[in-house]
């Protein structure tokens, strides 16, 4: 195409020169003015031409290097901040399950204690009512009761703060999910950037779709996630269906 | 059944060992003890005195199923029950799982009901072989 116009810039130029050389032959001064104003006029426009071909290819390659250095942050500082986001996230986490864990187990053995003393106490009382109670087990059944109900207050107390505690050992789901947003902000621009350099770089992104390996499958790769792992099929959804497909092989 | 026998609970994430722990508790199995991947519980086992291991899959170090195939492997350890907890849900796992001799296979999240019931079953036929 270049090539096509610059053979029919030279074709006007040569007819140009050649009309010239006959004006000024001719001595027709003012047509030969004319014309070599025209031929100033082809000489820049080819120029502007070049110019601009110049200009885009700079341009070009300027953004290309814009996008390097997009691409240096990444990797020397916004990955590893990443990961120390991220690190966060998992420690936030591990600490609200700990915090919770504690409480619950800390409120267990209070149920057991009001479970089984309610129990004896609930057989007592059947004695009692039945009129098989002597004056003094009565006296010491009275007591028992007494401590229980002050007990009870106070287990009550314990559980409500335990289960309070456990309420705010989740304080962390609006803190990691700010953080996390942030990654994924991060992990966007990672791709439009890294999709901008396979442009450049001329390739056409790769087909994916090739089958992992019996090896990649074996390969524990954590819980699925819906809408990204479970495409793949092959996946089971749930214990129901991992107690079929172990009964379909005889278990 | 016997509310005393031994159970290694193998996982690489606390939270989850403490989990399955006060769950076995509720269920009235107090003699536990934890390893946090297949290298650390392997030598434990070989130690003696387990009669049930519940383990992950995904570990670093050591992954449950390699853990797996190496009690079966293991000439003491051979007959010991296997009860599989895993976020692990791809079918050729749970294949591999099966042909590598796991005694039960528990997905996560799971409930305490599952695991009771995945126990019994295990259980019954400890009961049924012996």
């Amino acid at each position: 195409m270049a090539k096509d116009k610059n053979a029919v810039l030279n074709e006007e130029f040569v007819q140009r020169v050649r009309e010239l050389s006959q004006h000024v032959e001719g001595g027709n001064t003012e047509e030969a003015d004319r014309i070599l104003d025209q031929i100033a006029k082809l000489r820049e426009s080819s120029l502007f031409q070049e110019l601009g071909k110049l200009t885009r290819e700079f341009h070009e390659a300027l953004n290309s290097f814009r996008l390097d250095a997009r691409l240096a942050s990444f990797a020397e500082k916004e990955f590893p901040d990443a990961r120390e986001r991220l690190r966060h996230v998992v420690n936030m986490t591990a600490k609200s399950a700990d915090r919770s864990l504690t409480a619950a187990e800390e409120s267990m053995p209070i149920c057991d204690g009001i479970e089984s003393e309610a129990a004896e106490l609930k057989q007592l009382w059947g004695r009692f009512a039945r009129r098989e109670m002597s004056a003094g087990e009565f006296r010491q059944l009275s007591g028992r009761l007494g401590n229980f109900f002050d007990s009870l207050a106070g287990d009550a107390t314990t559980l409500r703060g335990n289960l309070n505690e456990v309420m705010m050992a989740q304080d962390f789901q609006d803190l990691t999910g700010q953080i996390i947003e942030r990654v994924i902000t991060l992990v966007d621009d990672m791709e439009g950037n890294l999709v901008d350099l396979i442009r450049i770089s001329g390739q056409n992104l790769r087909q994916s779709g090739e089958a992992p390996s019996h090896e990649e499958l074996l390969k524990g790769a954590g819980p699925v996630v819906p809408g990204v792992d479970d495409a793949a099929a092959n996946i089971v959804s749930g214990q129901d269906e991992v107690d079929d497909l172990l009964s379909s092989l005889g278990f | 059944m016997d509310k005393n026998i031994k159970i290694l609970v193998v996982d690489d994430f606390s939270t989850m060992r403490r989990i399955i722990k006060n769950l076995l508790r509720d269920l009235g199995f107090n003699n536990t003890a934890e390893a946090d991947d297949g290298l650390t519980a392997l030598p434990m086992l070989q130690a003696g005195g387990f009669d049930l291991l519940i383990t992950d899959w995904n570990m670093p170090g050591m992954q449950g199923i390699d853990l797996l195939k190496k009690v079966r492997a293991d000439a003491k350890l051979s007959q010991m029950p296997v009860l599989m907890v895993t976020a692990e849900q791809k079918k050729e796992q749970i294949i591999e799982a099966a042909q590598a001799g796991v005694n039960g296979y528990i997905v996560k999240p799971f409930t305490a009901q599952t695991l009771k019931e995945k126990l019994d079953k295990i259980f019954e036929r400890m009961q049924a072989s012996s």
